[in-house]
């Protein structure tokens, strides 16, 4: 099965200059849309009654809209500073999952569609002492010798031709019947 | 043709002799393939030992002048090893307390280096040498990734999605903050077994 077909691939990316000098939180604006009356809002009603305002003194720098419409399900509307908006659905959710699920909203930083991470590292300066190439960390003389070189260019082990062999054999007999004369 | 020839007949023992019969009138001189034997490159002279070319003191020395410039460092977090240098990210994935806004100095450096020179530590470097900074700046989850079990004739098929916790640090700071081979409290090395 190819993944790459429904699941986006990417690089890891952060908001520009987010963690130098300071961090700054990327969620601005949470609207919470909810029916006074339907059933499925009820979770919506509890957490807006009891944790609402502990969620925004805890994130003082988000900006919370709390928005009734009749018979409607119950929404999250979450806006990022780079311009991202997610929208999530509470039908019939309890008030303490709509707490874990903002609560992550409010630490994630925008681009909030899971992609596939190629790598878990990026850098602007991949390499510092320079990157390898085949004459690192190889004796000097290798690398200021001109080529072609006759000692440094031969090949290390050549086969034996078969007419190397025959002439092996033929010394030795040449020197064998020498020593018999 | 002479050559292949003599390849044809070297295929059969009893031409081979009537071969090298042939062979013994002729003057028998080996190839120089034979002879020569490979020389090592012109070797590299090993001078004696030049307190200038102290290699320790010419990196103090460059620590001590601000001369060592950008420091990469390997640094081993939640059982992963990374590569960084000031202004990387790194992602982090499990469950793991730090949140966003929170500074860490990351404390196990395997490694750290320079333009001119590696500082390696066996296996980590003294905690009080480098000085690695990052701040949490995400905390997220990760993509689904699907476990499908499968029995062939069995009627047996399960099927979980699973979404990871993922952190994400920005490396503020490598900094180099003693001299190195300075430390007299650090453990000796006949101690150290590795």
């Amino acid at each position: 099965m190819n993944h790459s077909q429904f699941l986006v691939s990417g690089f890891l990316r952060a908001p520009i200059y987010n963690g130098i000098g300071r961090q700054i939180n990327q969620l601005q604006r949470v609207t919470l849309k909810f029916c006074k009356s339907h059933g499925s809002s009820q979770g919506m009603r509890n957490f807006i009654e009891n944790n609402l305002v502990d969620f925004a003194k805890q994130n003082d720098s988000v900006v919370l809209y709390v928005k009734p419409r009749r018979h409607r399900s119950p929404v999250i509307v979450a806006e990022y500073l780079n311009g991202d908006r997610k929208w999530m659905s509470c039908h019939n959710r309890p008030s303490e999952e709509i707490l874990k699920w903002l609560s992550l909203l409010s630490l994630q930083a925008g681009d909030t569609e899971p992609i596939r991470y190629r790598k878990h590292w990026h850098t602007d300066v991949p390499s510092i002492q320079g990157p390898w190439n085949p004459f690192t960390h190889k004796n000097p003389g290798h690398i200021i010798a001109e080529y072609p070189h006759e000692g440094l260019g031969r090949v290390f082990k050549a086969p034996q031709s078969a007419t190397e062999k025959l002439l092996k054999i033929a010394k030795k007999r040449n020197e064998s019947e020498n020593k018999k004369e | 043709m002479f050559l292949n020839k003599i390849i044809g007949l070297a295929r059969s023992p009893t031409s081979v002799n009537q071969l090298s019969n042939l062979f013994q009138r002729c003057l028998i001189s080996s190839t120089s393939a034979f002879q020569n034997k490979l020389t090592p490159a012109q070797s590299l002279e090993v001078s004696k030992y030049d307190e200038r070319k102290d290699p320790v003191k010419n990196i103090n020395e460059m620590i001590k002048n601000d001369e060592a410039g950008r420091l990469f460092a390997v640094v081993h977090i939640c059982g992963k090893q990374f590569k960084v240098t000031a202004g990387d990210i790194i992602l982090i994935e499990g469950h793991w307390e730090p949140s966003n806004g929170d500074e860490l100095r990351l404390e196990k450096v395997l490694l750290c280096g320079s333009q001119d020179f590696t500082l390696i530590g066996r296996p980590i470097l003294q905690k009080d040498l480098v000085n690695v900074q990052a701040t949490v700046i995400e905390k997220s989850l990760s993509h689904t990734r699907t476990h499908f079990k499968f029995k062939k004739r069995k009627q047996y098929r399960r099927i979980n999605f699973q979404r990871q916790p993922t952190t994400v640090l920005r490396i503020n700071s490598i900094e180099i903050k003693n001299l190195v081979n300075q430390n007299k409290n650090a453990e000796s090395l006949e101690n150290v077994f590795y």
